[in-house]
């Protein structure tokens, strides 16, 4: 059922070797390839057919939810639009991303939307990669959004990962964070070539005790672009930090813009930005350590995009 | 066998109002042989141009003019990587600080294996680092002792013929200085390492079987410790003298 491409996607974007454990969703240039589901984890075609609803039960332990998308069809535009609803205290890892194998002229895109309800205690480690495959010279476009909406005391995890291969990319990540609650975004950029890479992040901490840390890693090779953006609002007591480093190779180009916005007293926001090149006592002291200068170069990016 | 031939280097320095750069020698037509398996103490006033010395040795300054031989060939023109592969190797003063790197990846790469069996008997023979660093991110978060061990072990886990410490007791805590003197006396001892410790501290100077007292960018002396004793208590070398205003049992080796 998985030919030889489907197979090399799914091992980019969600390390599996074939068809997932556990409950899965795997949709394949627009329709659905395969699903199943397990005793906690329900998935079903939403009312407007555009997308699925992911429901898990409250209590769930340690289980895992796989939704891959592969797009291989020239001139297609494929959107969905999924919902996640995590019961409470369920503790639970969701393996979502997008693979773009363009093999022909014609340009390939996906626009995923992923809503995610997090009720209160629920503990959720969200897993998104993309990339584009193929020798094709059709432009790939991935237009990934998230919008997070967490209630009391629970925490969600995001790494967010593109590395290579997308042509252009435009994502937008929107959180409100309960009370007590914790977001940790992770986001890892790598563009070359000419590609764009735009992220727009909108957070809000909204409860008491929130708390957030927003991590952007961006590698800028040849002559690509990178855009970040965040607004951290603060709205109650809480912590939030933005720490934004961008690596610049070549004739890569970058922005980087965070923003806090305190509309409480008790609100406590710092952030940090960086953009360079690679820093030169790094390089030399991979290189006191026998490594040439390319094979240093290679190492710092790995670490840094790790 | 490592033989610094008549080099110099200088480096531009601007100056207001004049067109072009004057330059400043750092390192004036300076000539030393160190030989194969002995310790040696490099150190002098701040600014007298050691670590210049000791970067121009591992090649990540480059010579303005002389030559450097190692083993009997030419080292002068090698990258830095080339050098140390040819087994010179150069604890820094201020080591980098990397985003997403760990202590594993550096002493990995330095040991050229990521076999956790070797890495552990690295540390051990280390002795300074416990095993529970080897997972911890080499950033702006580690302490500046933390650093320099992890600094110590990196180059200790290349096996260099040539040891270049540049003062691996900053940021140290007392009880690690005896320590780490006696690791780098056992490691020329065991392995025959020439060593070469930048240091000010009276620990290294007494454990060396040679002194440099490098002032202005030229060897001052080299010798042993107790040669070089009245000229470390010149006045014209401390920069400290109004502190112990010259009392004469203050023991003061900078």
């Amino acid at each position: 059922m998985l030919n030889a491409i489907d197979k090399q996607v799914l091992k980019e974007v969600a390390d599996l070797e074939g068809i997932p454990k556990g409950a899965y969703n795997i949709r394949k240039n627009g329709e659905l390839l395969d699903r199943k589901v397990s005793a906690n984890i329900n998935i079903e075609t939403n009312e407007k057919g555009d997308g699925i609803i992911i429901d898990i039960k409250p209590g769930t332990k340690n289980e895992s939810v796989h939704i891959p998308v592969i797009l291989s069809q020239a001139g297609l535009h494929d959107t969905v639009y999924n919902t996640f609803i995590i019961g409470e205290d369920a503790d639970v890892t969701i393996i979502a991303g997008c693979g773009i194998h363009c093999g022909g002229k014609e340009s390939e895109g996906h626009s995923g939307i992923h809503e995610f309800q997090i009720k209160a205690g629920a503990k959720v480690k969200y897993v998104e990669k993309h990339i584009a495959l193929g020798e094709g010279t059709g432009r790939r476009i991935l237009n990934p959004t998230t919008k997070v909406f967490m209630a009391e005391n629970a925490q969600v995890e995001m790494e967010l990962t593109q590395l290579g291969g997308v042509d252009e990319a435009k994502r937008f990540n929107e959180a409100k964070i309960g009370a007590g609650s914790v977001l940790l975004i992770t986001e890892r950029v790598m563009t070359e070539g000419n590609q764009t890479a735009e992220s727009r992040n909108e957070i809000e901490l909204a409860g008491t005790d929130s708390k957030t840390n927003i991590v952007s890693r961006s590698v800028i090779k040849g002559n690509s672009t990178q855009d970040f953006y965040v607004n951290l609002t603060a709205s109650a007591k809480c912590y939030g930090h933005i720490e934004c480093d961008a690596i610049i190779m070549d004739n890569g180009r970058n922005q980087t813009v965070p923003a806090l916005r305190a509309l409480h007293p008790d609100a406590e926001l710092t952030h940090e930005a960086s953009i360079g090149k690679i820093a030169n006592d790094q390089l030399m002291k991979l290189m006191s350590l026998g490594l040439d200068y390319d094979a240093a170069v290679s190492r710092i990016i790995q670490g840094f995009l790790r | 066998m490592l033989e610094l031939k008549n080099i110099s280097f200088r480096t531009p320095e601007p100056v207001a109002g004049a067109q072009s750069p004057a330059a400043r020698t750092i390192i004036h037509d300076l000539s030393f042989t160190f030989e194969s398996g002995r310790f040696y103490a490099i150190t002098g006033p701040n600014g007298s141009g050691k670590t210049t010395l000791a970067k121009l040795i591992m090649g990540i300054n480059e010579l303005t003019s002389g030559k450097i031989f190692f083993n009997g060939s030419d080292i002068s023109k090698l990258p830095i990587h080339e050098r140390s592969n040819a087994g010179i190797v150069y604890g820094f003063q201020n080591p980098a600080r990397f985003k997403g790197t760990t202590f594993r990846d550096l002493l990995s790469i330095a040991a050229g294996s990521d076999d956790e069996k070797i890495l552990f008997e690295i540390i051990s023979r280390v002795g300074v680092c416990s095993l529970d660093f080897l997972d911890k991110l080499v950033d702006s978060k580690l302490s500046g002792g933390e650093i320099k061990k992890i600094e110590l072990a990196t180059v200790i886990a290349r096996n260099p013929k040539v040891a270049i410490y540049d003062e691996p007791d900053t940021g140290i805590d007392l009880w690690t200085i005896g320590p780490m003197v006696e690791l780098l006396k056992r490691e020329q001892r065991e392995n025959k390492t020439t060593t070469i410790v930048v240091s000010h501290n009276k620990a290294f100077l007494e454990a060396a079987d040679t002194l440099l007292l490098i002032r202005d960018g030229k060897i001052g002396y080299s010798g042993d410790l107790a040669g070089a004793v009245p000229i470390l208590e010149d006045l014209s070398v401390c920069t400290f003298n109004e502190l112990c205003q010259g009392v004469d049992n203050a023991q003061c080796y900078r």
